[in-house]
């Protein structure tokens, strides 16, 4: 089970994956509502995977990504999108994402997702 | 063209037999005895192991057809690409996403996309999806890359046992189009017309599509247990949801509570 880093701007999706995370055996071991604050609280807490929404203010979920993968090139961040961004996709996996979720999702599949990834 | 062992059922019992797959028909060997045209067979579903096949008939006949993966496999493609259906040449991804998240081998696959009665397939050398008609949950017509070229695709949500699932089908503009009306056409009844939902029934909503029970919906939401039975309550009228079991909240009789004190006391 994997210490979790939980990004995005609405605090309805980060207690949503923070319940599915939690039931999961995951500890969230951080929130974060932009990508400022994501890079800053990666650095503090250096947890075992990312979630990471892609559209923020500030700082968006891109960038986070590459704030954090300069910090830690191996990092694991699995980015989180809305229906309609998923040509994100091969920007976030070629900036090196490991993972991408559509929203919205089902718990299941990502608790799956996650072990998969905290098992790369 | 090869001959496949199979089960048929016939009267309630299973009954062992062969499929001669022909040229235009297939040939069911004893006890059955019987050669059926495929331009007679009228739909096709698949359920767990079981080929469903209907043929034309008033009331139609529905074969139930039984035999292992790669057999079904076999029977599947020939019947898809032979029997009384829209056919069209297409690329497809399926799933592409599946309960939101991403498959990372998902892959564009060549074949053919059959539209029968029920259900929708999609058939490669390789792989047969069926898609029910009454599973399909969403569709548009979008963008998507492909080969360092933005081309038109239809997406396509859809129910696949509890999971939301996604697939793409890539063919010439005015073939999606065809395609998205009929899906549309179809689907129309699961539209919400003049029903809306306030916020936080949208979002219970929501939460009960990421698999959240009432209780957890409740701390969630830090709503209290009547106010969450009303929003299931508008759900439900409006179709949205449907019950799957009842929970009871129970408390202790004065039998009980006795019981309880008794059976913590230490051992004497």
């Amino acid at each position: 089970m994997g210490r979790i880093l939980i990004v995005d701007d609405t605090l309805f999706m980060r207690t949503l994956l923070k319940n599915i995370l939690f039931s999961g055996g995951h500890d969230i071991v951080g929130e974060a509502a932009d990508g400022d604050e994501a890079i800053t609280k990666y650095q503090e807490l250096k947890p075992d995977l990312v979630t990471m929404d892609v559209v923020m203010p500030k700082v968006n979920g891109i960038e986070a990504l590459k704030g954090i993968r300069t910090f830690d090139p191996n990092a694991r961040v699995v980015m989180c999108t809305a229906v309609g961004q998923e040509q994100m996709v091969k920007l976030a996996i070629k900036t090196g994402a490991r993972g991408y979720i559509v929203k919205p999702f089902q718990a299941p599949k990502v608790l799956e997702e996650i072990k998969n990834v905290l098992g790369s | 063209m090869p001959v496949v062992p199979v089960k048929i059922q016939k009267d309630g019992k299973w009954e062992v037999t062969k499929i001669d797959l022909q040229q235009d028909a297939m040939m069911i060997a004893e006890p059955f005895g019987k050669t059926i045209p495929f331009k007679s067979i009228v739909d096709l579903e698949e359920k767990k192991n079981l080929l469903l096949i209907t043929l034309k008939s008033d009331p139609p006949v529905v074969l139930k057809v039984a035999s292992v993966e790669k057999v079904l496999q076999a029977l599947k493609r020939v019947i898809i690409m032979s029997c009384n259906a829209y056919r069209l040449s297409a690329y497809f991804m399926s799933p592409a996403v599946r309960g939101g998240v991403m498959v990372t081998n998902a892959a564009w696959e060549k074949g053919a996309i059959a539209v029968l009665k029920s259900s929708i397939w999609f058939v490669s050398q390789n792989k047969q999806v069926s898609v029910g008609l009454k599973e399909v949950t969403g569709m548009e017509l979008t963008k998507r890359e492909v080969q360092n070229k933005q081309v038109d695709v239809v997406k396509l949500d859809h129910m696949e046992n509890t999971d939301v699932v996604t697939s793409y089908v890539l063919c010439p503009l005015s073939t999606l189009q065809i395609l998205l009306n009929f899906l549309k056409d179809t689907t129309k009844d699961l539209d919400m017309g003049e029903n809306e939902l306030d916020p936080l029934s949208s979002q219970v909503g929501m939460l009960i599509y990421s698999g959240m029970d009432s209780h957890a919906i409740e701390n969630m939401l830090n709503i209290s247990h009547g106010e969450i039975d009303k929003i299931y309550d508008r759900l439900l009228k409006i179709g949205l949801v449907e019950i799957v079991y009842t929970r009871r909240e129970v408390q202790l009789t004065p039998k009980g509570v006795r019981f309880i004190t008794e059976a913590v006391k230490p051992p004497t």
